[in-house]
């Protein structure tokens, strides 16, 4: 049965990048603020927050960060948990916001979701996101995260015939998107020339196959049915929502060309809708690489397995084809502050669903999808969401 | 008495050039690395095992850029090999060149061995059979 109360009725993201200047707690209050007062939300009706963060403990050296942020936010007083699920913390923080609005607990709540990265060395940044893999059986051996992602790469080339450049057309195409967008952390287009430069991280995985390290933070406000029109005239209704686990280490898994909890969380979020991939007028899932989009948009449904890198090529998944995907641009060139990406992914449904993502606005934007990936994939939430007029 | 096996003694066998796996007693399956239980069947009473060591690749890649402790080791191969015991371990690759990747079949017969870092820490390795 869908969800019946969810509404999201603001959305704001910060600026992602190196946001020089700024600490945590300063990015998360600029994203809080947009979405509350500056959407006509006043803040004294917020009576939750949900908070996403993956690991300041080692960017930041500040654990107990719900609290932090919150009161930074103006939002002292206020129940404020923190929701872990490494790249997936804001959409697992966003699934704790529905079951508070669904149980009817409260009425309006702040999902909310930061990362600073960008204020410790890269190769202190690398071993922090190594954290979200199994260190005691394969980030010891010297598996890296774009490692982990090449060994999924490498089995979809062999079993599919997927190769370096239709993963090269993945960033271009997300660049393309992202040089539209204004809040993204590369406003460049690139050539395919360029994206295949050989320069591995992991091969076959080249720099240009890999998100960025970015600070950022994005907000989104949800309130019930009755509360949803106080707000605005265009809430958007979430109505399905599924999340699944999978072993955190890849040799445990039994597909390396598919993840097995992307497949579960899709479908259950599609069940729960009681819609299909059909259904869906576009896509925003969890670019963190190149083939990572790939297997995403076979993973949820919108194409066979095998035929996503098809579909890149054709063209199906751009701001103008039949079924896009990362329309702002995605992880790749808008950027990976890890923790708050989910929530920003939400941002992007919302505003592409209320037509008001301007030159990254796709045509069809009744229903879509959002796919956020934890780590190696051993946590994965979906959404789907619906304009409550269409 | 047999005592309850533990990852600490998994790793200890690498270091000891000596890999042993999990033996579920129940169904017999063989499990690589530790779990906490037998996924065939549930079982819970798991014992130590040797293997054949003979085993296929399934996936690799090569490592260019690493967390700081593994940068001077690069580039090194990380693979999934499935042992003939039916389980998967992640390895590094030996007695290939990580520079001419796109030569390693995915299929290709290996056989255990072992490598030691420039730490001084042993990793479980496969070269080809």
């Amino acid at each position: 049965m869908p969800l019946r109360e969810t509404n999201i009725v603001s959305g704001a993201q910060t600026k992602f990048g190196k946001l020089e200047g700024l600490t945590l707690r300063e990015i998360f209050a600029e994203a809080v603020d947009k979405a509350t007062v500056g959407a006509g939300i006043p803040k004294e009706d917020i009576q939750a927050a949900f908070i996403g963060t993956f690991i300041p403990e080692m960017l930041v050296h500040q654990g107990h960060t719900a609290p932090l942020l919150a009161d930074y936010a103006g939002l002292r007083g206020l129940p404020a948990t923190r929701h872990e699920a490494a790249c997936a913390s804001g959409a697992t923080a966003l699934r704790a916001g529905i079951m508070a609005i669904e149980s009817g607990l409260y009425d309006t709540v702040l999902v909310a979701a930061a990362e600073k990265m960008t204020s410790v060395s890269t190769n202190r940044a690398t071993e922090a996101l190594a954290a979200a893999a199994d260190d005691e059986f394969e980030s010891s051996m010297g598996l890296t995260f774009p490692g982990v992602f090449a060994i999924a790469a490498v089995a979809h080339m062999q079993e599919y015939g997927t190769t370096e450049e239709d993963m090269a057309l993945v960033a271009v195409k997300a660049h393309r998107n992202a040089a539209k967008n204004p809040l993204a952390q590369f406003q460049k287009e690139i050539s395919l020339e360029k994206a295949m430069t050989p320069r591995y991280i992991a091969w076959p995985l080249k720099l240009f196959d890999c998100s960025p390290i970015s600070d950022g933070a994005a907000a989104i406000v949800l309130t019930n049915n009755e509360r949803a029109k106080q707000y605005t005239d265009t809430p958007v209704k979430i109505v399905g929502t599924g999340q699944a686990s999978a072993s955190m280490n890849l040799c445990d898994r039994t597909s390396l060309t598919s993840f097995e909890a992307s497949v579960r969380a899709s479908r259950i979020a599609y069940d729960m809708a009681g819609l299909t991939p059909k259904d869906m007028d576009f896509a925003v899932v969890h670019d963190c690489f190149t083939i990572a989009e790939i297997i995403a948009s076979e993973d949820i449904g919108f194409f066979k397995p095998g035929e996503g890198a098809k579909a890149v090529r054709e063209g199906v998944t751009a701001l103008d084809g039949s079924k896009p995907i990362n329309p702002m641009g995605g992880l790749k060139a808008v950027g990976h502050p890890v923790g708050a990406t989910g929530v920003k992914q939400a941002v992007v449904l919302y505003r592409e669903l209320i037509g008001e993502a301007g030159a990254n606005q796709v045509p069809n934007h009744n229903t879509a999808i959002m796919h956020n990936f934890g780590g190696t994939g051993a946590t994965c939430v979906v959404n789907i969401m619906r304009r409550a007029d269409a | 008495m047999s005592e309850r096996p533990t990852i600490e003694q998994y790793q200890q066998y690498i270091q000891d050039n000596d890999f042993h796996a999990l033996k579920c007693k129940s169904c017999g399956a063989v499990i690589a690395p530790p779990k906490g239980m037998c996924y065939s069947c549930g079982g819970t009473d798991l014992e130590w095992t040797t293997v054949s060591g003979k085993g296929k690749l399934v996936s690799f890649t090569v490592i260019h850029i690493a967390a700081e402790e593994f940068q001077d080791e690069t580039p090194y191969f990380v693979a999934i090999v499935e042992l003939d015991e039916g389980t998967r371990i992640t390895a590094r690759l030996l007695g290939l060149d990580p520079t001419q990747p796109e030569k390693v079949k995915l299929g290709m017969p290996l056989k255990i061995d072992y490598e030691t870092g420039k730490s001084g820490k042993v990793y479980i390795g496969f070269r080809p059979a």
